[in-house]
C-alpha cells in the first residue's frame, strides 16, 4: 500500500515538475513567449498601454509579466490546479476547451490502433511460436523486423499516397465526413472510422511488429519449461495449455511495454495527426508552435505529459498485481 | 529396428515378480541426430511389483529419466520409444501402455500411473494458484471436483502442510520442500497406482530429503501405492527402496534387493558408486569419485559398455556383451563376466552391515 502511495506521489511530482518547467520557460526565456504574445498583441492592438498589453498576457497564458516571479508562479500553478490553461491567442477560446474537443478524437484513433497491434502481435506471435522455423515464422518474423523499423510516419506519407491520393480509397485529412452532422447516427460513427483508418493504420502496420516478436520470443521460452510438460501428461487441453500457460505466461510480461506504447503514441500524434491534419491534440499542439499560441502549446503539452506519466504509472502499479511473479512491495514475503 | 543388435540378451533372465504392477520389456529410445543415432535406453526389460518401492539409481546421463518417462509413454519428442509396456490395473484386463490411443494414454497418465518431476517449482504454472492446478486436473479427468478438493487437501495434510494456505499459494511463494510436498500431493489427486518419482529431492536439503521420504513411506501406505524412485542418490534410496535397479550406459547393469546391492554388490559399477557416494559414516578421504566419464549415447563402447572405466575388464569384456545373470542368488542379477571376483577387485571403503529387518 505504501508503495502504491509513493508511486502516486512520484506521478503527481513529475507532473508538478513539469509544469513548474512550463511556466520557467514561458516565463524566463529571452524572447520569452510572453514577450512575444506581449510585442504580438502590440502588434495587432498598437495603442494598448503596456499595462492592459500585459493584463491581455496574464489573462491568455496565466503568467503576468509584471508580477514578481513567485507571485506569478504562484497564480500560475492555481490557475493550472483548477483546470485554468488560459486562453487561445488563435481561436479566441479557452485551451482546456479546445483541448477538450481534441482529446476524445486522440484517444479515438489510438484505441483502434491498440487493439489493433496488440490482436495482431499477439496473436501472429503466438502462432509464430508454435511453428517456430516453419517457414510462416521465418517470413513473418523478416516481415515483422522490417515494418517495426519503419518509421511511422513515412508509413503514413506512403499511405496518403498510395490510398489516398493514387486510388483514393480513403480520405486524405478530416476527423469526419464534412456532410455529415456530429451526433450518434450511423453515418457519423462510420464516417469518423473511415477518417481513422489511415491514421490508424500507420501505427498499426509499424507497431505490431514489435508486440508480434516479443510475444513470440516470450512463447518459445514458455512452451519450453517444465511445467508445460506437466500440463500435458495431467492430460489437460491443448487449448487450456494454449491460453492459461502459454498465453498468459507470456502476455504478462508485456503488459508494460503495451502502456509504454500509449505513451509513445501520445507523443508521435502531434506529427501524425498533422500529417493527417487529424485534429485531435497531438494536431493542435503542431498547430500551436506553428502560430506561436503559447497558450495552447502550454496546456497541449502538459496534457500530453500527463497522459504518458499515467500510462507509465498505471504500468508500474498494476504489473505486481496482474503478473503474480512480480512481488509490488516485497511485501508478500514467502512463508 | 536398426542394424543395432540387442545388447542384453536378458529375455530369460529379467528378474520376474509374481505380482508384477508393470512389465516393461525391451524398452528402447532413440533419437535421430545428425551424428547419429543416439540410443538413450537401451532394451531395459524389468518388472515393478505391486506395492514395492523400486529405486533406479545411475549418474545423470544414464537413462534414469528416460526409463521414468517410458514408464508413462511420455518420451519428449524427437524421442522414439518403442518395446513392451504392460500396466496391471488392481482389477481388469493388462493394459498395453505404448498401444493406447491419445485419449487412452491421457486416461492413463495422471490416474493409474502420475509422475513427479525433479524440480517442483518448474512444475507449476507461475501464474496460477497451487489449487487451480489440483482443479483443472480434476476437471480435465471429469472426476468430481468437490471430492477431489477434499481428498486434496487430506493429500497436503497428510504431507504435513496447511492445505489451504498452500492451495491459495503461488508456487513461488512457498519453500522449496513446500513445493516438492504439493507437487506429490498433486501427483496422488486422481488415486493413482504407481507414482514415478525423478529426483524428487534433488533440489534439497539433507534434512528435507530425509523427511520427504519418511513421509512417502506413510504415503504408499495409506494410499497402497507402488512407487519407482529415480535417483542418483544410492544410499539415500537404499533405505526407502525394497528393489535396486542400477542404470549404467542406458541399461540395466544389476537388480537385487536393497540390503542385497548394499551388502554385496556384484557389478563392477555398482561398487565404485557405492564408494564414491558421499555418507555420513565415511570420512570424506575414502570417497573414490569413479574414473572417467559417462559414455556418449550416440557411440557406446562395444561389449560390456563399462569396460573403459572397469579395473577388471579384459579381452573378453572388451569384444562381447555380458548379459545378465543370477549371481549369489537367482534374484540378484548382474550384467558382468567377473562378478565374482569384484568384491576382492573393488572393496568397500566402510563396513557395509547387513539390515536384517
Ligand atoms: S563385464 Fe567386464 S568390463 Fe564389464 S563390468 Fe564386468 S568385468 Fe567390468
Amino acid at each position: 500500500m505504501n508503495w502504491f502511495i509513493k508511486r502516486i506521489g512520484q506521478g503527481l511530482f513529475t507532473v508538478f515538475a513539469v509544469a513548474t518547467l512550463t511556466f520557467v520557460l514561458v516565463r524566463t526565456m529571452p524572447g520569452s513567449p510572453s514577450q512575444r504574445l506581449a510585442s504580438q498583441i502590440r502588434e495587432q492592438q498598437p495603442n494598448m498601454s503596456t499595462q492592459e498589453i500585459n493584463a491581455m498576457v496574464a489573462q491568455r497564458i496565466g503568467v503576468d509579466p509584471d508580477r514578481p516571479l513567485h507571485e506569478a508562479y504562484i497564480e500560475y500553478m492555481v490557475n493550472l490546479a483548477q483546470g485554468n490553461l488560459g486562453e487561445s491567442i488563435n481561436y479566441q477560446e479557452p485551451v482546456f476547451d479546445i483541448i477538450a474537443r481534441a482529446l476524445p478524437w486522440t484517444a479515438f484513433v489510438m484505441t483502434i490502433s491498440l487493439l489493433f497491434v496488440f490482436v495482431m502481435g499477439l496473436g501472429l506471435g503466438a502462432v509464430m511460436a508454435y511453428r517456430e522455423g516453419s517457414r510462416f515464422d521465418v517470413g513473418s518474423s523478416l516481415i515483422a523486423i522490417f515494418l517495426s523499423s519503419v518509421p511511422y510516419y513515412v508509413a503514413a506519407v506512403i499511405l496518403i499516397y498510395v490510398l489516398a491520393i493514387e486510388l483514393s480509397a480513403f480520405p486524405l485529412s478530416g476527423r469526419y465526413p464534412s456532410d455529415v452532422e456530429p451526433g450518434f447516427t450511423l453515418a457519423f460513427v462510420g464516417g469518423a472510422l473511415y477518417h481513422a483508418v489511415l491514421p490508424a493504420a500507420s501505427f498499426v502496420i509499424t507497431s505490431w511488429g514489435g508486440f508480434a516478436l516479443g510475444m513470440r520470443g516470450n512463447s518459445i521460452q514458455v512452451l519450453g519449461q517444465d511445467y508445460i510438460r506437466v500440463a500435458k501428461l495431467r492430460g489437460l487441453t491443448d487449448r487450456r495449455i494454449a491460453l492459461r500457460y502459454v498465453g498468459r505466461n507470456a502476455v504478462l510480461p508485456m503488459w508494460t511495454s503495451f502502456l509504454i506504447t500509449i505513451g509513445f503514441m501520445f507523443g508521435s500524434s502531434i506529427i501524425l495527426e498533422e500529417i493527417f491534419s487529424y485534429r485531435g491534440i497531438g494536431y493542435y499542439m503542431f498547430d500551436s508552435i506553428d502560430n506561436r499560441d503559447y497558450p495552447v502549446m502550454m496546456g497541449t503539452f502538459l496534457v500530453i505529459t500527463i497522459c504518458v506519466i499515467v500510462a507509465v504509472l498505471i504500468a508500474d502499479m498494476t504489473y505486481g498485481k496482474i503478473d503474480p511473479r512480480v512481488e509490488a512491495g516485497g511485501d508478500n514475503e514467502a512463508y | 529396428m536398426s542394424t543395432h543388435e540387442p545388447t542384453r540378451t536378458n529375455d530369460a533372465r529379467t528378474h520376474e515378480v509374481a505380482d508384477p504392477i508393470l512389465e516393461i520389456r525391451d524398452a528402447e529410445v532413440v533419437f535421430e541426430m545428425d551424428r547419429g543415432v543416439s540410443r538413450v535406453l537401451d532394451n531395459v526389460s524389468i518388472d515393478i511389483e505391486r506395492g514395492e518401492v523400486l529405486g533406479i539409481v545411475g549418474e545423470s546421463g544414464s537413462g534414469k529419466s528416460m526409463l521414468a518417462s517410458a514408464m508413462l509413454d511420455a518420451v519428449v519428442d524427437p524421442g522414439i520409444l518403442s518395446g513392451e509396456i504392460t500396466f496391471h490395473p488392481p482389477d481388469g484386463e493388462p493394459v498395453d501402455v505404448l498401444a493406447q490411443d491419445q485419449e487412452g494414454i491421457r486416461e492413463l497418465r495422471w490416474e493409474d500411473i502420475s509422475m513427479v518431476f525433479q524440480g517442483a517449482m518448474s512444475s507449476f504454472n507461475p501464474t496460477m494458484k497451487v489449487g487451480g492446478h489440483f482443479e483443472e486436473t480434476l476437471k480435465a479427468h471429469e472426476y468430481d471436483v468437490e471430492a477431489g478438493m477434499e481428498r486434496a487437501r487430506e493429500l497436503l495434510a497428510d504431507l504435513y502442510l496447511e492445505p489451504d494456505r498452500v492451495l491459495d499459494s503461488f508456487a513461488h511463494e512457498l519453500s522449496g520442500g513446500m513445493q516438492q510436498r504439493a507437487l506429490i500431493a498433486l501427483s496422488l489427486v486422481l488415486e493413482p497406482d504407481v507414482l514415478v518419482m525423478d529426483e524428487p529431492t534433488a533440489a534439497l536439503d539433507l534434512l528435507m530429503q530425509r523427511s520427504i521420504l519418511a513421509l512417502l513411506e506413510e504415503l504408499k501406505a495409506k494410499y497402497d501405492l507402488t512407487l519407482v524412485f529415480i535417483t542418483h542418490d544410492l544410499p539415500l534410496i537404499a533405505e526407502l527402496a525394497d528393489r535396486l535397479a542400477v542404470m549404467y550406459a542406458f541399461e540395466l547393469v544389476e537388480v537385487a534387493d536393497s540390503d542385497s546391492i548394499l551388502s554385496r554388490a556384484v557389478h563392477p559399477y555398482t561398487r565404485s558408486l557405492l564408494n564414491a557416494t558421499p555418507n555420513l559414516d565415511a570420512p570424506l578421504s575414502e570417497m573414490r569419485p569413479i574414473e572417467g566419464s559417462a559414455p556418449d549415447p550416440v557411440n557406446v563402447p562395444e561389449g560390456c559398455s563399462y569396460h573403459p572405466r572397469c579395473p577388471l575388464a579384459d579381452e573378453e569384456c572388451v569384444s562381447q556383451d555380458p548379459g545378465f545373470r543370477p549371481t549369489h542368488t537367482e534374484d540378484h542379477l548382474a550384467a558382468c563376466f567377473h562378478w565374482e571376483e569384484a568384491s576382492e577387485a573393488i572393496p568397500f571403503n566402510i563396513e557395509r552391515e547387513v539390515n536384517d529387518e
